[in-house]
């Protein structure tokens, strides 16, 4: 079995470098062979999972003293159950690319970056160290960079890429000074051997989390989330949804042993406050596709939040606090779910897109769900899921993390709560505006639906999104994170019951009611002031790092620059490549090609050394 | 001599710890005897022949790594075989096969002898095989003139060429030079350790362990410490070592590119087998006087070599004065290695084979670069080679990056390991002289990849053409690949290699 998780980490690569190598032109090859890689990978990683083998090989790559760092393989079940996620999504995502991209100059070096994602996704999957990690971790940003970027020849895709690259390298300092100093206060960062020794700090659970604020887009650097939606729509969906924003919230789980409560509680809180404010701010977007970039924003808060909640009360056998799992089975509870459901979701607006010529405008849409029937039955799937309607995939995942808060901290509960109505209200919103009403555009007026390969991931995640909120159906394979998940009993279920589906109806009927099937948005005509509110918090952050940026970044680089040109390339640079080059000449001119000169050097050498034999010379 | 000392000498000798040798030397003498058997036609298919002897005793080598004959002495003490002599000959065998494919290229664009030239490059590879095993300075000698002897031809082999008949008569003057220095030191040595006044005097002083235990019972002995000098002089004639550089860019320039391939590598790598051997053990008593000569020398041949280097145009001359810096380097790891550093000798074999693998990949591009006239190879004719033969540059650019140090290359390493010994050795000096050496390398090198990658060197019109490049035949192609390939894996995963080099 090992041999197979090699494999399935090496076919991603393999496929990128055929790609890279051999087929830049082909485009069509080139997705045949990225979309086999991805059937493969699904079906290994599936097996993998089902054989129930569990495993971890390591071997040394490099040793210099007594630093050595390995790479390795660590296979639990939140590794297997990672896996598929990854796997599975990311296959119904290659396929819907098929359809998507169909007409793309640039498909080989689109599927050949889809390619190299899934290699480093699946690196981070597997990792059994923090280095190991922290690689496929930049590999990952950088995937994501080629990939947002793709149509790099639109300015704000370019810049859309860049940014996200920049916000994610600063998470990443944190991460990375978080495994220096993990390293160096245990002597090791293999995941198992922490999990057995370890020195209590707060300082390196925080800074660890810091690269998974950056990944998971949590704030304060949740800036880029927005603006990587400049990408293709499946990437939206893989990359910025279902798989490498997750990937923070995995990482969060695969370190929880190092968790200490003040970490947690800053965890927690973040992770809330997120939430809470990427739905506030999803209300105000027009873009059907910012809309849900928004959402993830919030879900990912949410997966946070769990983490942090879940660990808070408990006591380890020795009598130190440490992270109870209970975190790690909601938060990887909610991430499964939500990979299912939000990539359905993304997918579906890519069809929209699709079928409505590229018109991204949700007050450009309306009545789609005649013409797009099946996008609009999927898509309505998607919605009930993230709603949390009793009895599909969010509505389990979502009352265990309010059971979770309920328990644990009642005002993150409530601000949970509260989100939930936000969710159910903007989703709504998104919803009615796209599917029902009339059309508001040409391109509305004729939609159409896509091809074989754009509609069936829809209905195979569909599926998966009424069907993964049963844990009962998991195989047991799974058991290592599916028994950590919290589960109400008695008046607590009640509660959290009643709460989500009060909290349910008030948000669909909110939305339903206040919105009405028209060009404009009904919040800002019947409140502008709430909605100029709203739309002002959603730029505060842009506004403060353009701010921080412009004014105090660039000045003080264009200081820097001005001294650079001045002393260092000037000066130093000049200087010294000046002086080297004249010693050069005096060397070249050595070199007459003169025997009677060249002798007369041994004889040099000969007098120094004698010198130094007979002690004239000391050194 | 009479019968009962031939039969002395019968019962030590052991002729199958000398097999390697022994096949080569049978080989060679194969090549000529093909030559006169067979008809004239099949002449071109001798020099193949050759490349597949090789390849065979590198074969037989793996075989027996660990034969018994190892830490042993044979031959009355002449030769000593061990692990470290073991890995010299692969050395000098892949040496030898590289070689011997690289003028399958550049001997077939000219009108010479072919199988005489692999007849010599057999015999001096034998003669250096030898050498990295001698623990007698008699054998020492012998082996090293067999080897100065072979490449007076090889490096005036292009006998039509002025600048390889000057290159072949400098390198005669300073090899003569150089090999009378060495063996003035051998006779003070062998004198002072035969001086029945002084302790622990041996009437076998030629020999390393008699010399060493003489050494170590007289550690300020004015004769003995001139000796050694002047057997330091000696190899550092061979190694190129300042002030005995100067020769180097001439003699590399003129010579034909292989056999300049073969002086930078297997020649260099040859002095610095026998020096480690001296410097760490057999004068390890005399370490005041040798550390501070071979820190000052590591010192003055990384400075010269990489200033040198910086104004050449002539890539020849450049990769010459290139291998002065890169000697200077290995220096450090003797300088380290005698100090006693643990890891300092298996670094140095490190970085010996890191530099054959860059090396060769350079020297191969310069083959298939060299016109008409070998000699003329300026950085000038590199202009355009990465669109008109985007494999010659990729090779060029590993290469050159694995000798500049780039990460994650092969060289990176093999510097990273001298520098962490000399760390270990305290050499902190000449450590932060040899980091800025590396610093000026990368200009030169890059100024080669830069003629190769980039169009700003674009040929004049009206100037000289630059010569027709050679297209890369198979067996060319498969070494050039296997070569760069090596340079790239061995930088990332060096564990295998590692190990066997430090193995004892």
């Amino acid at each position: 079995m090992p041999q197979h998780a090699v494999l399935v980490l090496v076919l991603p690569l393999i496929s990128a470098a055929v790609i890279a190598l051999f087929l830049r032109r082909a485009g069509a090859v080139a997705a045949t062979v990225s979309v086999l890689a991805a059937t493969a990978i699904a079906t290994i990683a599936v097996i993998l999972a089902l054989h129930g083998e569990r495993f971890e090989r390591s071997f040394e790559w490099l040793r210099l003293g007594g630093f050595s760092v390995s790479l390795g393989i660590k296979f639990d079940d939140l590794a297997a159950l990672m896996l598929c996620v990854v796997g599975v999504v990311g296959l119904c995502i290659h396929v819907f690319s098929l359809g998507y991209m169909r007409d793309d100059a640039a498909r080989a070096r689109y599927f050949g970056g889809l390619s190299i994602f899934m290699f480093s996704m699946i690196g981070i999957v597997l990792a059994d160290n923090l280095f190991m990690m922290f690689i496929f971790w930049e590999l990952v940003g950088f995937s994501s960079y080629v990939l947002i970027g793709h149509w790099h020849e639109k300015q704000s895709a370019s810049d859309a890429a860049k940014k996200a690259f920049i916000a994610n390298r600063v998470g990443d300092f944190g991460f990375l000074l978080g495994i220096v100093m993990c390293y160096w206060s245990n002597g090791t960062v293999n995941l198992t051997a922490l999990g057995s020794q370890h020195v209590y700090s707060t300082l390196i659970p925080l800074l660890l989390f810091c690269g998974a604020v950056g990944k998971s887009a949590q704030l304060p650097l949740q800036v880029w989330l927005p603006d990587a939606m400049e990408g293709p729509t499946p990437v939206s969906a893989l990359i910025h949804a279902a798989t490498m924003v997750a990937a923070g919230v995995y990482m969060l789980c695969r370190i929880h042993v190092l968790m200490v409560p003040e970490a947690l509680n800053v965890i927690m809180w973040t992770g809330t406050v997120t939430a809470l404010y990427a739905a506030l701010c999803a209300i105000t977007q027009n873009d059907i596709k910012k809309v849900l970039a928004y959402s993830t924003l919030s879900q990912l808060g949410y997966m946070v939040a769990a983490f942090g909640l879940g660990s808070l009360p408990q006591l380890d056998e020795r009598g130190r606090m440490v992270a109870m799992a209970a975190g790690v089975g909601a938060a990887m509870f909610h991430l499964t779910t939500h990979a299912c459901f939000k990539a359905l979701l993304f997918l579906g607006s890519g069809s929209v897109i699709h079928g409505c010529h590229h018109e991204q405008d949700i007050f450009k849409m309306g009545g789609l769900a005649k013409r797009m029937p099946l996008t609009f039955v999927t898509f309505t799937i998607g919605v009930a899921a993230i709603i949390g309607l009793p009895f599909l995939a969010g509505f389990f995942s979502k009352d265990a993390i309010l059971f979770l808060a309920f328990a644990n901290n009642k005002a993150v509960f409530a601000v949970l709560a509260f989100t939930a109505v936000l969710t159910a209200l903007y989703m709504i919103r998104l919803w009615k505006l796209t599917f029902l009403g009339t059309a508001r555009s040409d391109h509305a007026a004729h939609a159409h639906e896509g091809g074989l390969t754009l509609t069936s991931p829809l209905v195979v995640l569909a599926a998966f999104s009424i069907l993964a909120g049963y844990t009962g159906i998991y195989p047991k394979v799974f058991s290592g994170v599916f028994e950590l998940i919290p589960e109400a009993h008695g008046s607590a279920h009640t509660i959290i019951f009643a709460t989500s589906l009060a909290v349910l109806v008030i948000g669909v009927a909110t939305g339903y009611l206040l919105y009405a099937s028209g060009p404009a948005d009904s919040l800002a005509q019947k409140s502008p002031g709430l909605f100029g509110g709203l739309v002002a918090l959603k730029n505060s952050f842009d506004v403060a790092y353009n701010y921080y940026v412009a004014k105090i970044q660039q000045r003080f680089a264009m200081l820097l620059n001005f001294l650079e040109q001045i002393f260092l390339a000037g000066l130093i640079i000049r200087g010294l490549a000046g002086v080297v080059g004249l010693f050069g000449l005096g060397a070249r001119a050595l070199h007459t090609g003169n025997l009677n000169a060249y002798v007369y050097w041994f004889l040099f050498g000969v007098v120094v050394l004698w010198g130094f034999a007979t002690g004239a010379l000391a050194f | 001599m009479n019968l009962e000392a031939v039969k002395l000498a019968a019962a030590n000798n052991s002729w199958g710890a000398l097999f390697p040798e022994l096949m080569l030397a049978c080989i060679a003498l194969a090549l000529l005897v093909f030559e006169v058997v067979l008809p004239r036609k099949q002449h071109r298919y001798i020099p193949d022949l050759a490349i597949i002897g090789v390849a065979f005793t590198l074969l037989g080598l793996f075989l027996n790594f660990d034969s018994a004959s190892l830490d042993s002495e044979t031959f009355n003490g002449l030769l000593h075989h061990d692990h470290a002599g073991q890995v010299m000959r692969v050395f000098f065998l892949l040496s030898a096969l590289l070689v011997c494919v690289l003028a399958r290229v550049s001997l077939a664009k000219r009108a010479v002898p072919r199988v005489e030239f692999s007849h010599l490059v057999l015999v001096i590879t034998a003669a250096m095989m030898l050498l990295a095993q001698s623990s007698h300075f008699v054998m020492l000698f012998v082996t090293l003139e067999t080897v100065t002897i072979g490449f007076y031809i090889l490096v005036s082999y292009f006998r039509t060429s002025a600048a390889s008949l000057e290159a072949g008569l400098k390198y005669l003057v300073m090899g003569a030079l150089s090999s009378g220095l060495l063996l003035f030191g051998i006779v003070l040595l062998y004198g002072a350790a035969g001086n029945p006044a002084l302790p622990m005097h041996s009437a076998n002083a030629m020999h390393y362990r008699d010399l060493a235990a003489f050494l170590a019972a007289n550690p300020h002995n004015f004769v003995a410490s001139v000796g050694i000098v002047l057997v330091l002089a000696g190899v550092a004639f061979k190694i190129g070592a300042f002030p005995f550089q100067i020769w180097i860019p001439d003699v590399y320039q003129g010579a034909p590119t292989p056999v300049t391939a073969f002086l930078a590598v297997a020649s260099k790598a040859a002095g610095f087998a026998v020096l480690l051997v001296l410097a760490r053990d057999v004068f390890a008593s005399y370490a005041w006087l040798v550390i501070p000569v071979l820190t000052l020398m590591a010192g003055a041949t990384i400075l010269f070599g990489n200033i040198a280097a910086l104004t050449q145009h002539n890539v020849k001359r450049l990769i010459g004065l290139s291998g002065v810096s890169h000697a200077g380097f290995l220096l450090l790891g003797v300088v380290a290695a005698a100090s006693g550093a643990a890891m300092a000798t298996g670094a140095v074999y490190f970085y010996l084979f890191a530099y054959l693998i860059a090396s060769f990949a350079v020297f191969g591009v310069m083959t298939h670069l060299a016109g008409a006239d070998d000699s003329d190879q300026e950085l000038e004719h590199y202009a355009g080679l990465a669109k008109d033969n985007p494999f010659l540059a990729a090779v060029l650019a590993v290469g050159l990056g694995s000798l500049a140090g780039i990460p994650p290359l092969a060289g990176f390493m093999g510097k990273l390991f001298v520098f962490i010994a000399a760390f270990q050795a305290g050499a902190r000096w000449l450590l932060a002289l040899a980091a800025a050496g590396v610093a000026i390398s990368i200009y030169y090198y890059f100024g080669w990849l830069k003629a190769a990658f980039f169009e700003s060197l674009a040929p004049s019109p009206d100037g000289p053409a630059r010569p027709e490049r050679t297209p890369v035949g198979f067996a060319a192609g498969l070494a050039l690949s296997v070569l760069a390939l090596g340079s790239i894996l061995l930088g990332f995963y060096q564990g295998p290699l590692g190990q066997w080099l430090t193995l004892k």
